[in-house]
């Protein structure tokens, strides 16, 4: 596609992607790059495909039967649909956060330990500062600090969206994936989330599906927009929203779709 | 282009265009009246002009208003939010040509009582129907979002600019061979200038029409006509 710059790195390059759930053809050869430390969104109608293309990308599909992909997907030029790919390892790399906050039935201080320990081994005064860090990634440092060990599930949605995200960073991953991740909150905490993957973007390379177009030509420098399973257009933000190549694209944005 | 999901969205755009056009009637007929005012030193004429700026000053208003509530509600993207832009931008173009049109207008009352010259205002009449033409064919091409046309418009402001020096000169001559001629020619001066400006202005509204259709600005150097640039033949549009 026409709108691919040569000149950026590409953390994640999907190449001719095929997705299929079961005999269903789900993913059309999908084309595209993720650009390192930038924010593309993923937008289009319900059904486009393109929270099955955010779980490519860590291959979270591997949980489930009857899922498979073919094509390649390059992290850092390396194809993690190889089945020797280490999926652990891939997961650490490549973070999510869902739509519904998704807390452990753990203290706040647990849930981002948690997942620490399953990769290092660190002291306790090590321990402790990471967790702080990764509160403080996630914005959410000031107000927990003085409840670390109650329960992260008496935070409030947006809180609990944010301890996801600072459980997320914590293992240092290189990639985060967000799947409508404000869907379920209310304004102030949307923007406090919109505002938190601003300040991710320096150190991560950030996919976000969103069916919030405003979120969407916010948060992101690069927009994909897909229907039916393939990648109708991707560019610049600023251009897809002002004047998209395509003519589907402008029906989706403006409200013209279905 | 399919309607909007939410229809009321549609309605929204269309009565903006309805007002533009409403607006580019207005200031066409303020424009041949001023100058028919003007030539056939006809007062009363002259004063129905100036009152009908009332109404194009409050359509503007009206316009304004509504795009901003507009775009508070729907978040405009791609070409609606270039459509609304260039309502805002066609609509405050079109109050100045009013206004233009206005002072046309009280001009043609100061000179009702001059010594006058019709060799002089012949050039005028020639400028004036320039200007009325390309107001006519950029509020087409608005109508129709024909950029061809629009482009066309942005290209023959050149032709008024040329215009626009040789009833200079003209006026210039008048004014040197009886200084009683001075008075009326001072007047016809200022009135060449606001029909300069008119077309000057429908020149950004063809550039408005251009962006809204295309997404693209036209160039920024436009041909110009005057003789304070520097060749008036060599002038070669590059469309």
């Amino acid at each position: 596609m026409s709108n691919f710059r040569h000149d950026l790195p590409q953390k994640l390059s999907i190449k001719n992607l095929q997705f299929f759930y079961g005999e269903s053809l789900a993913l059309k050869s999908i084309n595209m790059p993720l650009y390192s430390h930038k924010v593309t969104a993923l937008i289009g109608p319900s059904g486009c495909g393109k929270s099955t293309l955010l779980r490519v990308l860590n291959r979270m599909y591997d949980l489930y039967p009857k899922q498979r992909a073919e094509g390649e997907v390059l992290l850092d030029g390396k194809n993690i649909l190889e089945p020797t790919q280490d999926l652990n390892l891939l997961r650490a790399r490549v973070g999510m956060v869902f739509q519904k906050p998704t807390p452990f039935p753990m203290s706040i201080f647990d849930n981002i330990a948690f997942g620490i320990k399953l990769y290092e081994k660190l002291h306790k005064h090590e321990l402790e500062h990471r967790v702080e860090t990764a509160l403080k990634g996630a914005a959410l440092w000031n107000e927990v600090k003085d409840k670390l060990h109650t329960s992260g599930l008496a935070l409030s949605g947006g809180q609990q969206q944010r301890l996801c995200i600072a459980r997320t960073v914590a293992i240092h991953p290189e990639v985060i994936l967000f799947d409508e991740p404000c869907s379920a909150l209310d304004p102030i905490s949307t923007a406090k989330v919109e505002e938190l993957i601003d300040e991710l973007k320096e150190s991560y390379t950030i996919a976000i599906v969103t069916h919030n177009m405003q979120q969407a030509a916010r948060v992101s420098e690069y927009t994909a927009f897909m229907y039916l399973g393939e990648l109708i257009e991707f560019g610049l933000t600023s251009h897809i929203f002002t004047t998209p190549d395509q003519k589907q694209t402008q029906n989706y944005i403006t409200g013209r779709f279905g | 282009m399919s309607d909007h999901t939410v229809r009321a969205y549609d309605k929204e755009l269309e009565l903006l265009g309805r007002k533009i056009a409403e607006m580019g009637g207005i200031a066409e007929k303020m424009l041949a009246d001023a100058m028919d005012a003007l030539a056939d030193f006809d007062v009363d004429l002259a004063h129905t002009t100036v009152n009908s700026d009332v109404r194009l000053d409050l359509l503007q208003r009206e316009i304004e208003e509504q795009a901003i509530l507009t775009i508070a509600r729907r978040q405009p993207m791609a070409v609606d939010l270039r459509e609304i832009i260039a309502t805002i931008r066609i609509s405050g173009d079109l109050e100045r040509v009013g206004d233009l049109a206005k002072n046309i207008a009280k001009r043609a009352i100061k000179v009702a009582a001059e010594v006058r010259i019709p060799r002089a205002i012949i050039g005028l009449r020639h400028m004036h129907e320039t200007a009325a033409m390309l107001l006519k064919d950029v509020l087409d091409a608005y109508a129709l979002r024909d950029v061809e046309r629009a482009r066309a418009v942005w290209t023959r402001d050149v032709e008024l600019d040329a215009l626009e020096d040789s009833i200079f000169r003209d006026l210039l001559t008048f004014m040197m061979e009886d200084p009683r001629n001075i008075s009326f020619c001072t007047h016809l001066l200022f009135c060449s200038k606001n029909i300069e400006r008119i077309g000057d202005h429908a020149t950004n509204i063809a550039e408005t029409v251009v962006y809204l259709v295309t997404g693209e600005a036209l160039p920024m150097d436009r041909p110009k006509g005057g003789s304070s640039y520097s060749d008036i033949s060599s002038t070669v549009v590059s469309a």
